[in-house]
């Protein structure tokens, strides 16, 4: 235990100086927690004079209450699904760098042959990415929760968050995520150089997130604590098998021998 | 201290270390010696227990690798072949992360790594980020990373590999000296006059190993056994004569020198000078030459190489 908070030390400060990891965070928190939802609900009045778009709303929702707060409840509905993308993102900006990195300036076989256990080392170098990830998503959920309850107060006269949804996809599915995603980077970067395609794990994000904004817009179904509890649960199932799989993959022999080296 | 045994290493398509078998002692100096991609860095992973045997047993401090990995780590240090730092962090950083993995006191691991640093004359230079060090430096910082937890066994890969001479006497130096502390070095070079001078025993090896001895009973082989004659005048006069006597082989003459390979020199070299002699030979001197490691490795790789 010690020696992986050890790691988990070093690495951290290492993660903090390294801008190519703070950029995207950055870049994301602005389009999505920021640009986004303030487009969004300033503009729904524009929204909603258009035909389609009445009609859509009344299709769903049926012919209740103001259609300017039942948009921005879809809307928000919307804004929902995109507090998954830092969860996603972080760890796989952090733990592939971590593991590559090590495997191409030869850090790593010194460090092997140390009494280090490769679990302790697994262990310091997933919180390494489980723990930024989480506060970032935290303060990502702040920033979002604040600019809505601002917009929405500015157009509706209060503030619609947090919710009960919000909390579990922020303190939830997010961590659930994050972790998932998390292993699967160390796994592929055990066995690859290439750190891109390592990074590129967290972008599989994208494919539900578009599928439950797609679904959402066609009317199938919104989101729910029902829905977003089951998808805990699946994902939390899945957790145990990346687990193994990170534990057997992450060995001595594995991350040393089973890649190209370069000349 | 090492005991390897019928060790067989095989990745995907080659067979990396074939049946390979040896013993070493406690504070001996085991030089290590082939061509490149001869296994030399395999042998060395798996007595570090880095990867795992295809066959065969290691026996390290009478413990194995498979039971006990976690033990041997712990007193063995290991400079790898191409040592890596984490440049973005300082030197002296460097070490106390890897130092800080070993059960040794904070005093003992604080003063280890000011001892070493100074040693490598990098002391002045501790707070530097490693990446901002010259590739020599970077190797005497491996090397003091290697050292800091007073391993009993010592993996060196090419230790002095980009020293400049002056950093690389003091590594040999250094390297000698560990016999008194009773460490055990495993030496990989290709650095042949440093291996001689500093290996007890050198191993050979090619895939399998082609020969484990001393330096002496290397060049107490019989086709290592020369002899230099120097004769007053022109050698070359005198080499139809030494071509006659059977035991004499490989004559190389250059100007009043001739060096010969002489079978069985116990008996061939009296009987050589009163033939020398009797024909009017004026021999200045006869000489026993000793082969060089070198000479001696070169022709061994040449011999497996025509099998
Ligand atoms: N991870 C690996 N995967 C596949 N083959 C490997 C691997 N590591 C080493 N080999 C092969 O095993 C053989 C022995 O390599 P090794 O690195 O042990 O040689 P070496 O004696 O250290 O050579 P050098 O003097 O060049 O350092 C080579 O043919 C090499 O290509
Ligand atoms: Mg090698």
């Amino acid at each position: 235990m010690k020696n992986a908070a050890v790691v988990f030390k070093k690495e951290i400060k290492e993660v903090i100086k390294n801008k190519n990891i703070w950029m995207p965070i950055l870049i994301i928190t602005a389009i999505f927690s920021i640009a986004m939802p303030l487009v969004f609900i300033l503009g729904s009045n524009s929204i909603l004079k258009d035909e389609d778009t009445l009609n859509f709303i009344n299709k769903i929702f049926g012919q209740v209450g103001d259609p300017l707060r039942v948009l921005i409840g879809f809307i928000l509905k919307q804004l929902l699904i995109f507090l998954l993308i830092l969860p996603a993102m972080v760890p796989s900006l952090i733990a592939p760098s971590s593991v590559i990195m090590e495997k191409e300036n030869n850090t790593l076989e010194p460090l092997l042959a140390t009494p280090l256990k490769t679990s302790e080392l697994l262990l310091g170098k997933s919180l390494t990415a489980l723990v930024p990830s989480f506060v970032i998503s935290t303060i990502n959920f702040i920033i979002l929760t604040i600019v809505v309850d601002v917009a929405a107060y500015i157009k509706l006269g209060y503030a619609p968050l947090p919710t009960m949804e919000w909390v579990i996809v922020a303190f939830l599915l997010s961590p659930i995520l994050s972790f998932i995603i998390t292993m699967a980077s160390v796994i592929v970067s055990s066995k690859s150089t290439d750190i891109r395609s390592a990074q590129g794990i967290g972008a599989v994000i994208i494919v539900p997130i578009y599928l439950v904004i797609g679904l959402q817009l066609a009317g199938f179904f919104l989101l729910n604590i029902t829905y977003l509890l089951i998808g805990c649960l699946v994902l939390l199932a899945v957790c145990p098998l990346v687990l193994r799989l990170a534990v057997k993959i992450f060995d001595r022999e594995n991350i040393l021998t089973k890649w190209k080296m370069k000349a | 201290m090492i005991k390897v045994e019928n060790l067989t290493k095989k990745f995907e398509t080659i067979t990396a270390v074939e049946n390979i078998s040896f013993d070493i002692n406690e504070s001996e100096i085991f030089g290590f010696l082939g061509p490149n991609g001869a296994g030399k860095t395999t042998t060395i992973r798996m007595l570090s227990t880095l990867i795992s045997q295809t066959s065969g047993k290691i026996t390290i401090d009478n413990r194995s690798p498979e039971s006990d990995g976690e033990y041997i780590r712990s007193i063995i240090g290991l400079l790898t072949e191409s040592p890596g730092m984490y440049e973005k962090i300082s030197a002296y950083d460097n070490l106390d992360y890897y130092s800080s993995f070993y059960s040794i006191s904070n005093t003992i691991r604080k003063n280890n790594i000011k001892k070493y640093l100074k040693m490598f004359d990098l002391w002045d230079r501790k707070d530097d980020l490693a990446g901002t060090y010259s590739k020599g430096m970077k190797q005497k910082l491996a090397l003091s990373r290697a050292l800091i937890h007073e391993p009993k066994i010592l993996f060196l890969d090419e230790p002095t590999a980009g020293l400049d001479p002056e950093s690389a006497h003091m590594v040999r130096n250094f390297i000698e000296s560990q016999k008194k502390e009773k460490t055990t070095v495993f030496l990989c070079t290709h650095n042949l006059e440093e291996a001689s001078n500093l290996s007890d025993r050198v191993c050979i090896i090619k895939r399998k190993i082609i020969r484990i001895a001393t330096l002496s009973e290397l060049q107490s082989d019989d086709k290592n056994k020369r002899v230099e004659i120097v004769f007053t005048d022109d050698a070359d006069r005198y080499i139809k004569l030494l071509e006659e006597i059977d035991e004499i082989k490989n004559i190389q003459s250059d100007k009043n020198k001739a060096t010969l390979v002489i079978e069985k020199p116990e008996i061939s070299n009296p009987i050589i000078i009163k033939k020398l002699v009797d024909s009017g030979a004026q021999v200045l001197y006869f000489n026993e030459i000793k082969a060089t490691l070198e000479e001696i490795y070169l022709d061994l790789i040449k011999d497996e190489e025509a099998k």
